[in-house]
């Protein structure tokens, strides 16, 4: 992200795509799993997130599926998206790190760090 | 049947919102998602939603929403996009910059009107008290509030400027609509223009002002309020405390001649081969000529009763007009060649 911040929506598609390759809708439904449901992208939101992620070099087009008479374009992670997922998952992970000790609570850290 | 238009060209048309360049590149991938994410698994809901069902204002704003990003551009657009969306940033920052040389004077006034300064108190028509009563505080915390926006949208804080700036505006829409309705507004179009164009279109140009958009150059900005303060209201200032003010143009001639000044210190660049192309603040200056073109023609509504004052402001009119010709043919081709879009960077200012 060249010393971008990554935007809230961002993460979550990027994190969305960690799994493995999704469609347009995949992504959207996947993003309101891994935030429990609070964030709902709409698709104008979805596209101008691919769009700029595209652009960054940090998805790509993986393939493209016939369904209901229609294509639906696969998208995957590059190296450079899976780097700033990392790079982005481990600022998370430390700032829940330091909540965590602050707030005196124990027992796994990672989980729920990306919210 | 319906007999109109589907769900699929419901939202096509929607979509025609967005640029034909993003279009040709997104369109049938957000028209295969859109439709997927209405289809249920019961085949005679899917049917009737095909139908009949349009898409959700939710997903209209989000159309929209992506549509004014793509429009008034970023990082990654095209290149004419990205001079509007530059020309539109940098003309709302000039807007929110006057509104905060406005604020500076009555501070600095509040101020010598205290006699802060150590200074003689200042002449009664330039004295500044703080205001009593809910209504008055409210309207001078408003007023105030154009410096706080300032500063907030050159540091980048887009959403607390724009959150400020709405609180900002609502005062003066309320006065209006009272005014208007209660029938003590005897010339009503001038204070209407000044809302419109020079509050409610700034608070509306702030959607330039997105996450894609290159930062603006906050030293140069930041510069910009004190030394706008003391070249453009120090003389004014000093006019009026010498009891000259009958010289002094009114708001809209103050404005016109501002941006034709402003349009004149730019045309060397802009006649210049070698800087052929980067008309971005060209394109910043005709827009701000429109907004200031438009309010002086309103304003002549208040001076019908003066011949004398009628050609005063036609003539600076004409010479905004002819400023603002001579940059045009430079703002047309920012639209073609501004600069690439960079990022990191910053507004030119």
């Amino acid at each position: 992200m060249a010393g971008k911040p990554m935007t809230g929506q961002a993460f979550f598609v990027l994190s969305a795509l960690s799994g493995g390759p999704r469609h347009g809708y995949g992504i959207v439904g996947e993003v309101a799993e891994l935030s429990g449901g609070r964030v709902q992208l709409k698709i104008g939101s979805l596209y101008g997130v691919l769009d700029r992620l595209a652009v960054e070099g940090l998805i790509e087009a993986d393939r493209e599926e016939a369904h209901d008479g229609r294509l639906r374009r696969y998208y995957r992670l590059t190296r450079d998206g899976r780097g700033a997922l990392a790079e982005e998952a481990e600022v998370h992970a430390a700032a829940a790190r330091v909540v965590r000790a602050r707030l005196g609570l124990t027992g796994p850290t990672a989980a729920g760090a990306a919210g | 049947m319906s007999g109109g238009l589907g769900l699929e060209q419901r939202y096509r048309r929607v979509l025609r919102l967005l640029p034909g360049y993003y279009r040709d590149k997104w369109e049938e991938d957000m028209v295969a998602a859109f439709l997927d994410s209405w289809h249920s698994g019961d085949p005679d809901d899917d049917e009737w939603a095909l139908e009949f069902c349009k898409p959700t204002w939710g997903e209209v704003g989000s159309v929209a929403a992506l549509a004014a990003r793509l429009y008034l551009g970023g990082a990654a657009t095209p290149r004419r996009y990205f001079a509007w969306g530059q020309a539109v940033r940098n003309a709302v920052l000039a807007v929110v910059l006057v509104h905060a040389v406005l604020v500076l004077d009555v501070l600095v006034r509040t101020a010598w009107s205290r006699r802060v300064f150590g200074l003689p108190a200042p002449p009664a028509s330039l004295a500044v008290y703080a205001p009593t009563g809910v209504w008055p505080t409210v309207f001078y915390l408003a007023h105030v509030a154009w410096m706080v926006i300032f500063v907030t949208l050159v540091l980048g804080q887009y959403r607390t400027a724009r959150v400020l700036a709405v609180l900002a505006i609502v005062p003066g829409l309320v006065a209006l609509a009272q005014a208007q309705l209660t029938g003590i507004m005897t010339a009503p179009f001038g204070p209407w223009a000044f809302w419109v164009l020079f509050n409610l279109v700034p608070v509306l140009g702030m959607t330039a002002f997105h996450s894609d958009a290159p930062p603006p150059a906050r030293l140069p900005w930041l510069t910009a309020l004190p030394v706008g303060y003391l070249l453009v209201y120090g003389p004014l200032l000093a006019a009026q405390a010498t009891g000259n003010a009958a010289w002094l143009p009114d708001f809209s001639g103050l404005l016109c001649i501002l941006v034709a000044f402003a349009c004149l210190v730019r045309v060397p660049r802009a006649w210049s081969r070698r800087a052929a192309g980067s008309g971005v603040w060209s394109l910043t200056l005709i827009l701000l000529a429109a907004a200031a073109g438009a309010y002086r023609v309103i304003m002549l509504s208040n001076y019908l009763h003066d011949p004398h004052l009628i050609a005063v402001s036609l003539a600076e009119l004409v010479i905004l007009v002819a400023a603002a010709a001579l940059v045009a043919p430079d703002a047309a081709r920012a639209q073609a060649a501004a600069p690439a879009p960079p990022y990191p960077g910053t507004i030119a200012a």
